[in-house]
């Protein structure tokens, strides 16, 4: 039984003619980890808020078909219980600071004291949380004094803390650098591992093919493609309609018409992959003589 | 950018220990008589017999003393010499200066009212010194204040240096395409013209996604709150409060009966 179903959602917002999500068909298994690529003003965002509820129950528009979670419809669920089952990593951390906290520990307690955990709960999951994100160190700092991708790992932190059955993360790493994402994408497939079912918007490919199980491909607001990580991100087609692609993919794709790449061995999305393919090739032509 | 949202000064004191509502009230129970007892040295009897202590005994004296000589006292000093200077009346003239005249009474009816001023900002400097207003707010709330009520006034507590750093991120900007902030008064009240609408606009779509976010740590829910911080009030706090109640009472009739 998948715990998100949507079912042919085409969403308009208020006072637009073209819709910003059109005939969205996705299901997501329990503890599954999906990521959703395209350009910008392909939906991506759109998607997230209609997952984590806040279309319908916040921005108004027009929303037709299904999106259920964990077996309840989204227009028959209170916005204040959905998010305690969706929690969702918006794109720009800074307006995620609740703006009534001093410092990051109360930041991230925020949540739990809104939900009315017990204090000493609260206390022990809140700690533990910091250590996951590598945020310990920050406790006592003000939210407002971080750069930005400190403040991403807070904004990280304050949702995973609710401990939500769904997370839905909306390019959570793109004030990040290299070692930042590598760290966070390790903590979203950990969660994964342990049953949390995730949905993340990401330009990242790289991460993608390493960390993800499947991905959707946005555009123009439909599903353009979707499979598992390395076929959807070698597909040709993503480079004619705009999409982010890995510059290893790009290489190889030149290099094959060259004979400087296997014709059978699948195009590369990381460096790892690349490297392994281009010293394939190097044995194989030593051995050739 | 701003390290420092708050003038809480974490410290281990008899004041940082009492409840905030009790030091709440002991503000308005300083300021009630100093403006109130029609006695003429009440205001400085309460600010050298109260209020200094207190300030010891709150551990803050430092900080105090410092908000007192930069702050409070030119405040005050203003005050006074406005009042001497320009209150009519009293018939002990001590000077004369043109079309001034010092009286002792206009003197000694100024020097009162700079006083009362002291004393009041005095209390709020130590009540803000010695309460975390995250504290405050805990507490308030747990005490049936609106949950919506106590997020206002503690964001709004905290957007005044948020815009601060905004306006001067926005200033910068525009400096640098050209704009000029320097020159003659009129021309930078025009030239700030176009600083309002960054300003203003960025704030209201700031506002919007905001409350998203905080939905989203589900702020809204109906569930009863808990808190992070623990709040003691203590049997010594109710009775302070208590005392401090009569005391306002008392000053009120003092007020009443002795006019
Ligand atoms: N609040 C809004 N009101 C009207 N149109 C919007 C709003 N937010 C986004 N859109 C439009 O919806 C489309 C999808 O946007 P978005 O979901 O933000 O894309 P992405 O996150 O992939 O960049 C875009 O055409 C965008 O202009
Ligand atoms: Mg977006």
């Amino acid at each position: 039984m998948p715990i998100v179903k949507l079912q042919q959602v085409t969403y308009h917002y208020p006072f637009t003619e073209k819709p910003a999500l059109q005939d969205i068909n996705l299901e997501v298994e329990e503890g599954e980890f999906v990521a959703v690529i395209g350009p910008n003003g392909a939906g991506k965002s759109t998607l997230c808020y209609t997952l984590a509820g806040f279309i319908p129950h916040f921005y108004k528009g027009e929303l037709k078909g299904i999106v259920e979670v964990d077996g309840v419809l989204v227009q028959d669920s209170d916005l204040s219980d959905w998010v305690l089952k969706v929690g969702l990593v918006f794109q720009n951390p800074f307006n995620q600071i609740s703006g009534a906290k001093y410092t990051v520990f109360e930041e991230v307690a925020f949540g739990l004291e809104n939900s009315g955990v017990p204090r000493s709960e609260i206390i022990r999951r809140v700690e533990e949380v910091l250590q996951m994100t590598g945020i310990a160190d920050l406790a006592d700092r003000s939210p407002y004094s971080l750069s930005g991708g400190q403040q991403q790992r807070v904004a990280l932190a304050s949702i995973l803390v609710m401990q939500p059955k769904v997370l839905v993360l909306d390019e959570p790493t793109s004030q990040m650098d290299p070692i930042g994402t590598r760290e966070v994408f390790g903590v979203i497939r950990q969660m994964a591992e342990q049953g949390m079912t995730v949905v993340m918007a990401e330009h990242k490919v790289e991460w993608i093919a390493q960390f993800a199980d499947r991905v959707i491909a946005l555009w123009e607001g439909k599903i353009y493609l979707e499979g598992k990580p390395h076929e959807v991100l070698t597909d040709e087609r993503l480079v004619e309609k705009g999409f982010g692609v890995s510059r290893y993919t790009t290489t190889a794709r030149l290099a094959l018409p060259r004979g400087l790449w296997q014709k059978e061995r699948p195009l590369p999305v990381t460096l790892e992959e690349a490297v392994a393919g281009f010293s394939a090739l190097r044995n194989a032509r030593r051995k050739q003589g | 950018m701003h390290e420092r949202l708050s003038f809480y000064v974490k410290r281990e004191s008899a004041l940082h220990q009492l409840n905030p509502l009790t030091k709440l009230t002991l503000v308005f129970g300083l300021i009630l008589p100093a403006f109130l007892v029609p006695f003429y040295w009440t205001p400085h009897l309460l600010l050298l017999l109260v209020v200094f202590p207190l300030a010891f005994l709150g551990k803050v004296q430092g900080e105090y003393f410092t908000a007192v000589t930069k702050l409070i006292l030119p405040a005050a000093g203003f005050l006074f010499v406005m009042q001497a200077l320009f209150i009519p009346g009293g018939e002990t003239v001590l000077a004369k200066l043109w079309f001034l005249t010092l009286t002792q009474e206009s003197l000694m009816y100024a020097f009162a009212n700079a006083v009362r001023i002291f004393v009041m900002v005095s209390s709020f400097t130590l009540f803000m010194l010695t309460t975390h207003p995250s504290e405050l707010m805990s507490d308030l709330t747990q005490r049936g204040l609106p949950g919506q009520f106590a997020y206002v006034i503690i964001a709004t507590l905290q957007i005044i240096p948020q815009m601060q750093a905004k306006a001067s991120t926005i200033i910068a900007a525009q400096r640098s395409r050209g704009l000029d902030t320097e020159s003659s008064f009129a021309r930078r009240v025009q030239a700030l013209v176009p600083l309002v609408g960054p300003l203003v606009f960025g704030s209201l779509v700031e506002v919007e996604e905001r409350a998203i976010a905080i939905e989203a740590r589900g702020f809204t829910s109906r569930r009863p709150k808990t808190s992070l911080r623990e709040i003691y009030d203590r049997p010594l706090d109710k009775g302070l409060r208590w005392l401090l109640i009569l005391i306002m009472l008392a000053s009120l009739v003092s007020r009443i009966w002795f006019s």
